[in-house]
């Protein structure tokens, strides 16, 4: 159920990605339906996630350098076996890739802030280096932030796991 | 006669090259006017079978399938004497229907091209740094109130009132001027004359009368004449617009569902339109599946409804889409003004206006798809916004759906029937079969399943002629006209 969830959210996030560059300018209607149906899917995957931690009576840190992206959380999972890492690894690419493209393309569409801010947490949200602090305060506790906002370093926190790296390569 | 058929040759010019054209497929296509056949129609009951006169002779073109001529809206007007098609290109095309000849009675009149102009050009906002493409989203025609048609056609940011006029005759021996236009010397002329008009070939004209623009920051999503005939309005994704024909700069917003923070905007307007009786009341259709009746004599801004008609959601149906198939992409008044019909994506449904709470008919247009709809969100086309129009009596809704199949629904006796729109299994006089989908199981000799459905081809437009059986059936650049006969 979650890994659809996922899939759904890649899915999703794809697809406002490539709204934005579309003809005739952002459609509104169309944007909405997606963040609602990729925020359903989030929450479902969210409820997935916890169940599972709670069930592995794995303690998510609070602190905010534990904070990544949600399916990162999956492949730091240590105990888990290569099986599930790579089933995570896949939709991951995907979500990474377009996170890559969202970084780009929300530079570009900083005036449209009210829609983006639509889109789950995780996300990278372009705002400026000065406010990342009060953001980290803010979310204090929060799962689910990124490292100051900029998805493009998801390489480096990556290191430890060759797999992942291996992909984020090529 | 044929030269007038195979218009779009002829009309290139009005066509630009967009250097941004998706891609595009060589395929053998029709012109717009493809053959026309006959359906099965049900009355009473009974299966009546309808045949056709031959259809005239088309030249079959190579050309290649052009995104900028999928037909993006069809309309007859009030009398149904004409048919308009938009489409991506921005182009409208209008077909007549010829007169009914007395040699051959058993000849009903078939719709030939009569008008074909540019309705809108693809525009750039420079503000905003946004395209605004010239895909014609709706047609409405006006009543007719003399010799000349008028028809309202709509982008997504405006709205364009065109005069259609005949020309048969021209003014010939001007005093100043020959008779091909050039001026001619004073000292030639030695005698005054007065120019009379002689007859000519006919030329059909479209002009534009009324450019009604700058008042949407959302796109246009319909457009609606009011019975008053003196004004209409426009409604893109956030709010709706009541204009008077004649006046072009100015316009009364009468419904803002815009929230003061656009984070917290949860629903848009996705279609409106006017009672077809009473002037001060309208409809407009939400994404969330609710209609919302208003009463323009209540207040200026109508955003409290007189009415809101809701069907509470089933919650055992319940899914990740459950939000996008519940948008309704269509919404229509009964000719009689009593009923409304709503499309969402799997069903339609007609609402009693005198009762809100539920709808009183829901008829399942391609309920199969309910679990496909993952697959159908990934391509797509769980987007698709399908209309849905009555029948002159208010006896018979028709609605489109994929593999060019359309489907009707009677209301009196609850029979329906799902036909196909292409030109494989459409000879002349021939009578259109009805197509089932075999739903899981055991698929009979006939019937498609419906992993082969093709969903690259769907009916999203059609209409029905006003006050007869003829309906004209939109597959993607192709225009399919049936008409029943009578025995």
């Amino acid at each position: 159920m979650d890994v659809e969830a996922k899939r759904i959210m890649a899915v999703s996030i794809g697809k406002l990605y490539s709204l934005r560059t579309q003809r005739g300018g952002l459609r509104l209607h169309r944007s909405l339906l997606l963040s609602m149906t990729m925020r359903a899917a989030r929450d479902i995957y969210h409820t997935a996630q916890l169940l599972r931690d709670a069930e592995e009576e794995q303690v998510v840190p609070c602190a905010p350098d534990a904070a990544t992206e949600e399916p990162m959380e999956i492949s730091k999972d240590s105990p888990q076996t290569l099986t599930p890492k790579e089933v995570a690894v896949k939709p991951q690419e995907t979500l990474e890739e377009d996170k890559e493209n969202r970084c780009a393309s929300e530079r570009h569409s900083r005036k449209r802030r009210g829609k983006t801010a639509v889109e789950p947490d995780f996300l990278p949200l372009k705002k400026a280096k000065m406010d990342t602090d009060e953001e980290k305060q803010h979310l204090q506790g929060e799962v689910l932030r990124t490292n100051n906002g900029n998805s493009c370093r998801q390489a480096e926190t990556l290191s430890a796991f060759p797999t992942n790296r291996a992909i984020v390569a090529c | 006669m044929d030269e007038e058929i195979d218009t779009r040759k002829i009309n290139n010019s009005f066509l630009r090259d967009h250097n941004y054209a998706t891609e595009v497929q060589p395929v053998q296509t029709l012109d717009y006017i493809d053959s026309i056949k006959a359906f099965f129609f049900s009355d009473n009951g009974q299966l009546r079978s309808f045949t056709q006169p031959e259809p005239p002779l088309m030249r079959r073109q190579e050309a290649f399938n052009r995104t900028a001529d999928i037909i993006s809206t069809v309309e007859f007007n009030s009398t149904g004497e004409l048919l308009a098609t938009g489409d991506k290109g921005g182009r409208v095309v209008v077909f007549q229907r010829e007169q009914e000849s007395k040699n051959q009675p058993h000849r009903r009149g078939e719709y030939n091209v009569y008008s074909t102009f540019q309705s809108h050009e693809p525009e750039f906002d420079y503000l905003k740094s946004l395209e605004i493409e010239e895909k014609i989203n709706k047609i409405r025609w006006l009543p007719q109130q003399n010799a000349a048609y008028f028809l309202l056609s709509t982008n997504d940011k405006t709205v364009k009132l065109w005069k259609i006029s005949e020309r048969d005759k021209r003014p010939e021996g001007y005093n100043l001027k020959d008779e091909e236009g050039r001026i001619r010397d004073p000292t030639t002329i030695t005698a005054l004359r007065v120019p009379v008009l002689r007859p000519m070939d006919l030329m059909v004209e479209a002009t534009p009368r009324r450019i009604f623009s700058n008042a949407h920051t959302y796109h246009i999503n319909s457009i609606s004449v009011n019975s008053d005939y003196e004004t209409y309005m426009s409604t893109d994704d956030l709010r709706i617009n009541l204009w008077n024909l004649e006046i072009t700069n100015r316009s009364f917003n009468i419904v803002d569902i815009k929230p003061a923070n656009m984070e917290e905007l949860t629903e848009v307007i996705t279609a409106a339109e006017f009672h077809p009786n009473q002037c001060n009341t309208f409809v407009y259709s939400s994404s969330k599946g609710s209609i919302r009746l208003c009463d323009m004599r209540t207040s200026a801004l109508c955003d409290n409804h007189s009415k809101l008609f809701e069907e509470p959601e089933d919650p055992s149906n319940r899914s990740f889409f459950s939000e996008i198939i519940s948008s309704i992409s269509d919404v229509k008044f009964s000719h009689s003004g009593r009923y409304l019909m709503t499309r969402d994506y799997l069903t339609v449904k007609v609402w009693d206006i005198n009762m809100e709470s539920k709808p009183l008919e829901t008829y399942q247009v391609h309920d199969y798809l309910r679990s496909k709809l993952c697959s159908l969100y990934e391509n797509d086309c769980i987007f698709d916004k399908f209309e849905c129009v009555w029948n002159g009596t208010d006896s018979v809704l028709m609605t489109g759906s994929y593999n060019n199949f359309f489907r009707m629904f009677d209301r009196n006796t609850k029979r329906d029937v799902t036909l196909e729109a292409s030109r494989e299994n459409s000879k002349p006089r021939a009578i259109l079969k009805p197509r089932k989908v075999c739903v899981g199981g055991k698929r009979r000799k006939d019937e498609i399943s419906v992993d082969s459905l093709d969903f690259s081809k769907k009916i999203l437009h059609t209409a029905w002629h006003p006050n007869e059986n003829i309906i004209a059936v939109a597959a993607t650049n192709n225009l399919y006209i049936f008409q029943d006969k009578v025995n």
